[in-house]
């Protein structure tokens, strides 16, 4: 013992006084469950940049917002077509036809004072003036009155033009009008610059919603505590948790042992390892998602797909089918074109009946009447990014192999996101492999999308008779026959082939089984935190 | 001394500017339009709505100029408004801040409590058990890919053991002390909140082994190799020869004298530390300065970036100038220059 500097006894102590002071760090107990009446959430809220309602542009916020917020009317899970009154209780055409009236029910904010007509038009007053993305959507209201306390007149530039979807997104959630003023809020016509309200409104809300916010920590957790005074009834929960969990590993991880009561980010590989798990169950919702391929016009990028039957043989060369069941789990659909099965006019029937489907003769065909028999070559651009679960990179491997079998050599081009976003949005890409998911429930807001704005990003001109058939579409008041304009519309688009639907993705939530109702809905917000029950 | 100190400060201003104008050049280079990158998508395909955008970031303004605004408002001491999150990089950077500081504190504490004694004991045991076995520990810790080695370790220790809890810097069931520095360590002793204390050093232990498992590496092998050194010096076969006790001479004679290079390169790495860490981070949801740093780069931020260019550069200047510093203490022979 004494040769060596340390003995081994000693070193033997050392390691023991060592291990027993970190083991003195971690708890006695560690609390799993016992906490009842809290929803716990893991999701991942990093894309979360504010909680004010008027500046609402990215994914994940609406969760919240539509927890603390009521708007005039909403959208009931499964069901994106017909409205349901919110906070109006009922609306119709004004006796003059001019404007649309809206009866607003007996409601109270959380505050506890009442929800007055008053404060419908300082809200949408500030959305508009505001003039950030939510501004957008509401650009077919002229001008709001007051009629009396409890009744308020939207008038509107087109009265046609459907509104009412916009107005169950959570960014027209009603505000408590004094409430914000006080926290320096105006809805006057220099609120862009005037509105100070947005960095109190981060933190608390001003809503009328089953819950109120009282807390936001970034990139930790958002704290929901439940309204007193909702006008739905008393919601099942008390408290609700939205707890940032940026790794999907680490959400299997809580929700197995119980942290959390749901998981939002899960992948297919994943979930399949909890099948003969007791304590949670899979809930899917058919989202108004898509990912598609976008084909360019411009002769200068690509001479071959400049040619309509060269962009309808890429239609026909693909294997639909094996994106769903070989990449997707089989948890997938897919639309006929640019507009999501779930609104009206679109439906799995009429996928089957006008949507493209693998028919290799059919492509074989089409590239000779282009005057292309040995096929041609074009290049595909893609984020590194992955959409339940599958990433660009292996669906554009997968189309690789699909076209190479008609002769249509696809050069892979992956990108950085921001890069690509900058390449497509100024009509340089060739083709490109993205996502498209709507800021809220709009009947005509796809088809608009692709004759508008998506159509210059293809160097496109769409021709004047789908342009009126779009706005026909959309203001057409009779449902079956809008429902034949939209099929219609689908037609022409699956024949022009310029905008090639992938897959529909089913959103897979893992719910633990304490929670007895857990309503996901694709109208924006992904769950109705207000009708979860455990 | 004084004059040593303020010409070493004026070389470090110096270098954090030619950091920052090195990187500002570098993410111009970068094709993507973080206006595109921020916006809506339909604001995104509305040129008006970009330019207004661009605008108030100043993004059409020729370099030199935006560069010239930047340094402007640094020296003010205003760090920009950043384009992803809209509020000013100061307050990003004081939100994020203090969690990384408290992890890599720790970490380092801990790399250094492990990492010293073992790379002593390695070198006075050269090529026994002792030797091989913390050779083998220095190894795993660099070599192993910092995102495995905490997911392996959350799995392990919380998923299946149950040993530690979950993900975050407190449960979600705590109630966070006030802010006073945003050290949860501090601030709960500081108000006697003794049980959120509790909660927030057991969330940071398994963070702090996965980060501190990469400097241990080092520190072990610093001080193995430097002790290795100093053994083999005359003075110590003198002071074996006066009769000294084996531990007088090791810690009193020998490791002092080992110390230097340990210093330097432990300064090094705990100033790495400080700058972040995204993959654990990542893992254990830490909502530090490593993952916004790494957000900020891929959406183009520039005002993000270049602050953040700014406080990286400050901090390696300066724990370089504290190590610098630190010699003269260490060494007597440097102030006798």
């Amino acid at each position: 013992m004494v040769n060596g500097w340390i003995g081994r006894r000693e070193l033997a102590k050392l390691i023991g006084v060592g291990g027993a002071a970190i083991a003195a760090g971690l708890p006695a107990t560690v609390h799993a469950q016992g906490r009842r009446g809290t929803l716990v959430l893991g999701i991942d809220i990093s894309d979360t940049i504010s909680l004010d309602p008027a500046r609402m542009a990215q994914y994940t916020p609406p969760m919240t917002l539509n927890a603390a917020y009521s708007s005039l009317v909403a959208f009931n899970a499964g069901n994106y077509v017909d409205l349901v009154p919110a906070l109006a209780e009922s609306w119709q055409r004004a006796p003059d036809d001019k404007a649309l009236r809206f009866k607003l029910r007996e409601a109270k904010f959380a505050s506890g004072n009442p929800v007055t007509a008053d404060d419908v038009k300082w809200t949408l007053d500030r959305v508009k003036n505001l003039k950030g993305q939510p501004a957008l959507y509401i650009l077919n209201i002229e001008r709001i009155e007051v009629v009396d306390p409890r009744t308020v007149d939207l008038f509107l530039k087109e009265q046609r033009e459907p509104v009412l979807g916009a107005l169950a997104s959570s960014t027209n959630g009603i505000l408590e009008r004094a409430l914000v003023e006080k926290h320096g809020g105006t809805s006057a016509a220099d609120a862009n610059v005037a509105d100070k309200a947005t960095a109190w409104l981060d933190t608390n809300s001003a809503g009328a919603g089953a819950y109120r916010l009282v807390n936001w920590e970034r990139n930790v957790q958002i704290q929901l505590v439940r309204n007193p005074h909702y006008w739905g009834g008393k919601p099942a929960y008390d408290r609700i948790l939205i707890r940032h969990m940026s790794e999907s590993a680490t959400q299997l991880l809580a929700i197995q042992r119980g942290d959390i009561d749901a998981a939002f980010n899960l992948i297919p590989e994943q979930i399949a390892t909890l099948k003969d798990n007791k304590d949670v169950r899979t809930e899917g919702l058919v989202s108004l998602d898509f990912v598609y391929m976008a084909l360019t016009h411009s002769p200068e990028l690509n001479k071959a797909l400049a040619v309509q039957e060269a962009r309808q043989a890429i239609g026909y060369a693909i294997d639909y089918d094996g994106i769903r069941d070989s990449l997707l789990g089989g948890v997938a659909t897919r639309s006929a074109s640019f507009f999501p099965i779930g609104m009206l006019g679109s439906t799995e029937k009429v996928t089957k009946e006008i949507g493209f489907r693998e028919d290799l003769d059919r492509s074989r065909a089409l590239l000779k009447k282009a005057g292309l028999p040995d096929g041609f070559e074009f290049e595909v651009s893609y984020g590194n990014a992955a959409v339940s679960g599958l990433s660009y990179g292996v669906l554009a491997q997968k189309l690789q192999a699909d076209l190479a079998r008609v002769g249509i050599r696809l050069k892979l081009n992956p990108m950085d996101q921001v890069n690509l976003r900058t390449q497509y949005t100024t009509g340089k890409s060739t083709s490109v492999l993205t996502f498209w998911n709507p800021a809220g429930v709009r009947q005509f807001s796809w088809a608009t999308a692709t004759v508008e704005r998506v159509s210059k990003r293809l160097n496109w001109t769409p021709p004047a008779d789908l342009v009126k058939l779009v706005r026909d579409a959309t203001l057409e008041e009779d449902k079956a026959k809008q429902e034949a304009l939209w099929i219609e519309y689908q037609k022409r688009m699956v024949d022009h082939a310029n905008l090639i639907i992938l897959f529909q993705p089913i959103y897979q939530t893992v719910v633990r089984n304490t929670v007895s109702n857990f309503p996901l809905t694709a109208a924006g917000y992904q769950v109705e935190l207000e009708n979860a029950r455990p | 001394m004084t004059r040593y100190v303020v010409s070493r400060l004026i070389t470090a201003f110096a270098l954090v500017l030619f950091a920052t104008l090195v990187v500002f050049l570098i993410a111009n280079t970068v094709p993507g339009d973080p206006a595109l990158a921020a916006l809506g998508d339909e604001q995104a395909s509305d040129p008006a709505a970009v330019a207004a955008f661009r605008a108030i970031y100043g993004l059409d303004l020729p370099l030199w100029e935006q560069y010239w605004r930047f340094l402007q408002r640094l020296l003010q001491g205003d760090l920009g408004v950043s384009i992803a999150t809209r509020r000013p990089v100061l307050d990003d950077i004081v939100d994020y801040a203090p969690a990384t500081l408290e992890l890599a504190t720790i970490a380092f504490f801990l790399s250094l409590a492990v990492g010293l004694p073992l790379g002593i004991l390695a070198a006075v045991r050269r090529d026994s058990w002792v030797d091989h076995a913390a050779r083998f520990v220095a190894l795993v810790g660099v070599s192993a890919p910092t995102f495995w080695l905490a997911f392996v370790v959350l799995a392990i220790f919380y998923g299946h053991l149950d040993w530690a809890p979950g993900t975050g810097r407190l449960d979600p069931i705590a109630f966070p002390p006030d802010r006073i520095t945003g050290l949860l360590l501090i601030d709960t002793a500081l108000v006697g909140d003794w049980e959120t204390f509790h909660d927030a050093a057991a969330h940071l232990v398994l963070p702090s082994i996965v980060l501190a498992a990469s400097t241990l590496g080092l520190i072990t092998r610093t001080t193995r190799a430097a002790m290795l050194e100093a053994l083999s010096q005359d003075y110590v076969r003198v002071a074996r020869a006066k009769g000294l006790l084996a531990r007088v001479v090791v810690t009193g004679h020998a490791l002092p004298n080992a110390m230097l290079p340990v210093v330097t390169l432990g300064g090094l790495a705990y100033a790495n530390l400080l700058t972040g860490a995204v993959m654990t981070e990542t893992v254990f949801a830490w909502p530090g300065l490593g993952r916004y740093t790494f957000r900020s780069a891929v959406a183009v931020d520039f005002p993000a970036i270049m602050a953040i260019t700014a406080i990286v550069a400050a901090i390696f200047v300066l724990v370089n100038l504290l190590v610098d510093l630190s010699y003269a203490l260490l060494d007597p022979r440097v102030v006798r220059k």
